[in-house]
């Protein structure tokens, strides 16, 4: 059969054009944005200065900010990785039969086809003071009072954190899971490895690519959002973007395009890190 | 019928050559194959008998070369226009389609009625005796038949040549060789010509009008079965088909038209032959069947003794008719006697029993060519 | 020792049916929760007790007494995902063709889609306005919007066509111009076929992932509002269970779309795996 090159350019054309109007174009402008001045009521000053990146890098709230991000981020991807990963490990593994287990992970993934910030939202009659769980807890005598961090701390944060985001991470390590070759496992058996080591062994190690893909994810995720934090924190913490979107809301487009720089590098820093571990284009091409 | 060439199903090659990328797949191949003959290209993996096949085809184009079918010179022509259909070796069944849609493929693509093609369709599944199934999905078929769709969907096409790729392959021992007998009654019945790749010897030579074996993108030898059995051209076709003791030495006389052949470790081989010979000293190969040797117990063979080598058994492996027995006869290949069950099994032999190989002189086939030396494994990677 | 693939089960295969069931319920409790509450009394709170079990609420959303936009944000949103899911399977599929070859350029266009997955929503939605404002077009949710909406989507639908044109074997394009079909009859009559339920899926995630976007919505959409952002607003001057009603609506859009996309592909590998 004759490959026809010009017809493999015209069918790529489409997608090129949508990337590059609305991805390269976009965070080119970003970048030199960043580098403009702003004037009160004048708006944005075409320039170049790096004044935007002094302000924002050495003002402290930045910095906190970051902070509070990055330690969010450690923590979620910890609890997303043994969640999904057992998850994954349960379904691939212990599920005997194939359609059931292709069931159960469909009823993982529905979720993730609803909007985010209604299952954001559905976390408060559950976490509230007068929430389900405090009514449990008062009704049956376990507690005197309602605990009042449940909901608009840093603990909402995260568990809404980890109900949005661990099927990124169940997603992947299953995709990875399922390509072993289960006669692997019984060589191990055979070789005279336990359960724990079968998984420590051969599953962890053969899912590598799977839970870097899935960090990826999470991270990516935790580290660009604002609204999970606004909402479930009640405005008590900030994450590095909160201070982007408090940039705009003043209309600083160039110390939010900074800001956004930063951002950026830091999450590609990370994936790259991350990526390094693993060949992307294969894993995702197979 | 439907504006299918028709004729003559001679296939011809003319110095077809097939380069992919720096490598030649196949080498300035010249090859004839008779119209309504059944051809059965043979070799191990890489030696270029796909290509070949997927350029007859159409699938492939000769880098250089002229390929003919018939009276038409068919490169540059699509494979539809060449009267030629291809039996995929995973079958390739369209599994969205039920068998009789797939049968009907052909027809659809040429935009005949659908009543009308499902009628045709129906009835070459007829002929492959799967009618019952025409409603089925190509998933819910076993092995047998799934080749036999694949069969009636190329057969629909009404070619002059049908090409199949290791059609038996992927099915298992016991069906394979039924279907064997069914492909073969079947170019019978047709009446056009086959051409079949395998890399099985004993499906090649059960099958094939025509052998043709091939080695690194050449054509070592293209005869008959029974003359690629058991008159091979070199050491690479004989030890390819096996069944053959491959032995070399060189010539020390040439009188009486007796050719003697000498090892320089030892053993004295004698054939007959005719016509010029070569001269004192030639370097020359030979084959004697596996077959037509005679185990003797004991290291008896005489020096100068013509035609018999000593040996020491290394193993011995029942066939069932015949008994496999492997000597080290002190050269760099092993030397196998098929010994018949009861010959054998009157004194059996054990290994490291001391035993004389002998043959008779008419036996001796002398080979075209030398053994060079070259790797006696037709899997061998290339020295290079 | 038994693997947990066969014989009798492990004691670690109730630890783990425990933990997933409990996952389960950590998933859809809220969302269930919500669900009841939407039906609250018209006296009733944001949370419990149920006083009461009625309609109000929806009614607040569509009715005479309406809470936000939600009508409007309904009849953007809706298009919308409709117009991005059509276009996602569109480029999707036929760049997912392309990507069969190896073709110069491959590789940068492959790691754009898969940056454009990376980069934060925010930082995106700031990088559009500001291209539009350059070029000195207004930010529509049609077009901006749309735009904003792809750049989410085709990564997705891109690697999701990976998958499955890579499983693709050529051997049945390659039957199929045996037989004398034409490139386009193939593509048509042999792969569209075969790969279809990959590109229901994709049609799902441009779907679902349009209709639930905010990040990428924020700015880019203009002054009228996507339902998600709508929403947003909604979640801190909205202090009825009128928000849990809307919630309740818009995941019963979204259950719908999944019924659909799943049902239709399980109705497909079922009936081509039957017997007659």
């Amino acid at each position: 059969m004759k490959s026809n090159r010009l017809l493999t350019y015209l069918q790529v054309t489409p997608l090129f054009l949508v990337l590059l109007f609305f991805v390269i174009v976009p965070l080119a402008l970003v970048l030199i944005v960043s580098f403009f001045r702003y004037q009160m009521l004048v708006g944005l000053v075409p320039d170049f200065t790096f004044k935007n990146y002094a302000e924002l890098l050495s003002n402290p709230t930045t910095w906190k900010l970051y902070f509070s991000t990055i330690k969010f981020t450690v923590i979620v991807l910890a609890i997303t990785f043994v969640l999904g990963f057992w998850v994954a490990y349960f379904l691939v593994f212990h599920v005997r039969n194939l359609l059931i287990a292709i069931g159960l992970f469909l009823v993982c993934t529905v979720p993730f086809w609803t909007s985010n910030i209604i299952r954001m939202i559905s976390w408060r009659p559950v976490l509230g003071t007068e929430g389900l769980i405090n009514t449990a807890l008062l009704e049956s005598g376990i507690v005197g009072e309602p605990i009042s961090w449940l909901l608009f701390s840093d603990f909402a944060v995260i568990v809404a954190y980890v109900h949005l985001f661990t099927l990124f991470m169940i997603v992947p390590i299953f995709n990875a899971m399922a390509r072993i070759d289960k006669a692997l496992l019984e060589a191990a058996v055979d070789a005279g490895a336990t359960r724990w080591g079968v998984v420590w062994n051969v599953v962890l190690p053969l899912s590598k690519t799977g839970i870097a893909l899935g960090a990826v994810f999470v991270v990516t995720l935790v580290m660009g959002d604002f609204f999970v934090v606004a909402v479930m924190s009640g405005g008590l913490s900030g994450s590095a973007t909160s201070g982007i979107f408090n940039d705009l809301q003043f209309l600083n487009y160039p110390r939010a395009a900074a800001n956004a720089v930063v951002l950026l590098i830091i999450v590609l820093l990370i994936a790259t890190a991350i990526f390094r571990l693993v060949d992307v284009r294969k894993e995702l091409v197979r | 019928m439907d504006g299918q060439p028709s004729g003559s199903g001679e296939i011809r090659l003319v110095d077809v050559t097939k380069t992919f990328g720096d490598m030649d797949a196949v080498k300035s191949i010249d090859l004839v194959i008779p119209h309504g003959s059944y051809c059965c290209l043979v070799g191990p993996s890489g030696c270029g008998k796909t290509t070949i096949l997927r350029m007859i085809a159409g699938h492939e184009t000769p880098t250089s070369g002229e390929i003919h079918i018939g009276e038409q010179m068919v490169v540059g022509l699509k494979p539809v226009q060449r009267g030629t259909a291809m039996m995929f070796q995973s079958y390739a069944l369209f599994p969205h389609l039920s068998v009789l849609d797939n049968v009907a493929f052909y027809l659809k693509m040429r935009d005949v009625a659908k009543d009308e093609r499902r009628r045709r369709a129906r009835e070459m599944l007829e002929r492959v005796q799967l009618d019952h199934l025409a409603l089925r999905m190509p998933a819910m078929l076993s092995g047998g038949q799934q080749q036999r769709v694949a069969l009636a969907r190329a057969l629909i096409t009404n070619p002059r040549v049908l090409l199949l790729d290791e059609p038996l392959s992927a099915l298992d021992e016991f069906l394979r060789l039924r279907m064997r007998g069914e492909l073969k009654s079947l170019q019978a019945e047709l009446g056009i010509t086959f051409v079949h790749v395998t890399h099985t010897q004993p499906e090649a030579i059960a099958l094939a009008d025509m052998v043709v074996v091939m080695d690194h993108g050449r054509i070592d030898q293209a005869d008959t079965a029974r003359h690629i059995f058991s008159r091979p051209a070199t050491p690479y076709v004989a030890r390819f088909m096996g069944g053959q003791n491959v032995l070399s030495g060189t010539v020390t006389d040439t009188s009486g038209g007796v050719l003697v052949i000498t090892d320089a470790s030892g053993p004295t081989y004698a054939a007959s032959a005719s016509g010029p010979m070569p001269g004192a000293g030639t370097a020359m190969s030979f084959v004697v069947r596996r077959d037509r040797i005679a185990l003797t117990k004991g290291a008896t063979a005489a020096p100068g003794e013509r035609n018999a080598v000593n040996g020491r058994v290394i193993a011995t492996e029942y066939q069932g008719t015949y008994v496999k027995v492997t000597l080290d006869v002190a050269s760099r290949e092993a030397f196998v006697a098929n010994i018949a069950d009861d010959i054998y099994f009157a004194e059996p032999l054990k290994v490291g029993d001391e035993v004389t190989a002998r043959w008779a002189t008419a036996d001796v086939h002398i080979l075209e060519r030398a053994d060079t030396g070259a790797a006696i494994d037709p899997y061998a990677e290339d020295a290079a | 020792m038994s693997l947990p693939s066969q014989g009798r089960r492990p004691w670690t295969f109730y630890v783990l049916s425990v933990m997933f069931t409990l996952f389960v319920l950590f998933l859809y409790g809220p969302m269930f929760i919500m669900f009841i509450l939407s039906f609250q009394g018209p006296t009733g709170g944001l949370v419990f007790p149920m006083r009461g079990f009625s309609l109000t609420w929806f009614d607040a959303l569509f009715g005479q007494a309406r809470t936000g936009d939600v009508g409007g944000a309904f009849s953007r949103s809706l298009p919308l995902a409709l117009m991005v899911m059509v276009l996602t399977v569109l480029i999707s599929v036929t760049a997912g063709f392309a990507f069969r070859r190896r073709f110069v350029g491959s590789g940068f266009l492959f790691y754009t889609a898969v940056a454009s997955l990376i980069v934060p929503g925010l930082v995106l939605s700031i990088g559009i306005l500001v291209t539009a404002r350059f070029l000195g077009i207004p930010a529509r949710w049609w077009f901006t919007g749309l735009g904003a909406h792809l750049s989410w989507t085709l990564p997705f639908g891109l690697l999701i066509m990976f998958a499955i044109l890579g499983r693709l074997s050529p051997s049945y394009e390659e039957a199929a111009y045996d037989m004398g079909a034409t490139r386009w009859q193939t593509v048509r009559h042999v792969v569209i076929p075969i790969v279809f339920p990959g590109m229901i899926a994709v049609a799902l995630f441009g779907f679902t992932l349009s209709y639930d976007e905010f990040p990428r919505s924020w700015l880019t959409v203009g002054s009228l509002n996507t339902l998600p952002i709508e929403i947003w607003t909604m979640t801190t001057n909205v202090t009825s269970p009128a928000l849990y009603a809307l919630g309740t609506v818009t995941s019963a859009i979204s259950f719908v779309a999944i019924g659909l996309a799943i049902g239709s592909i399980a109705y497909i590998q079922h009936r081509r795996s039957k017997r007659t």
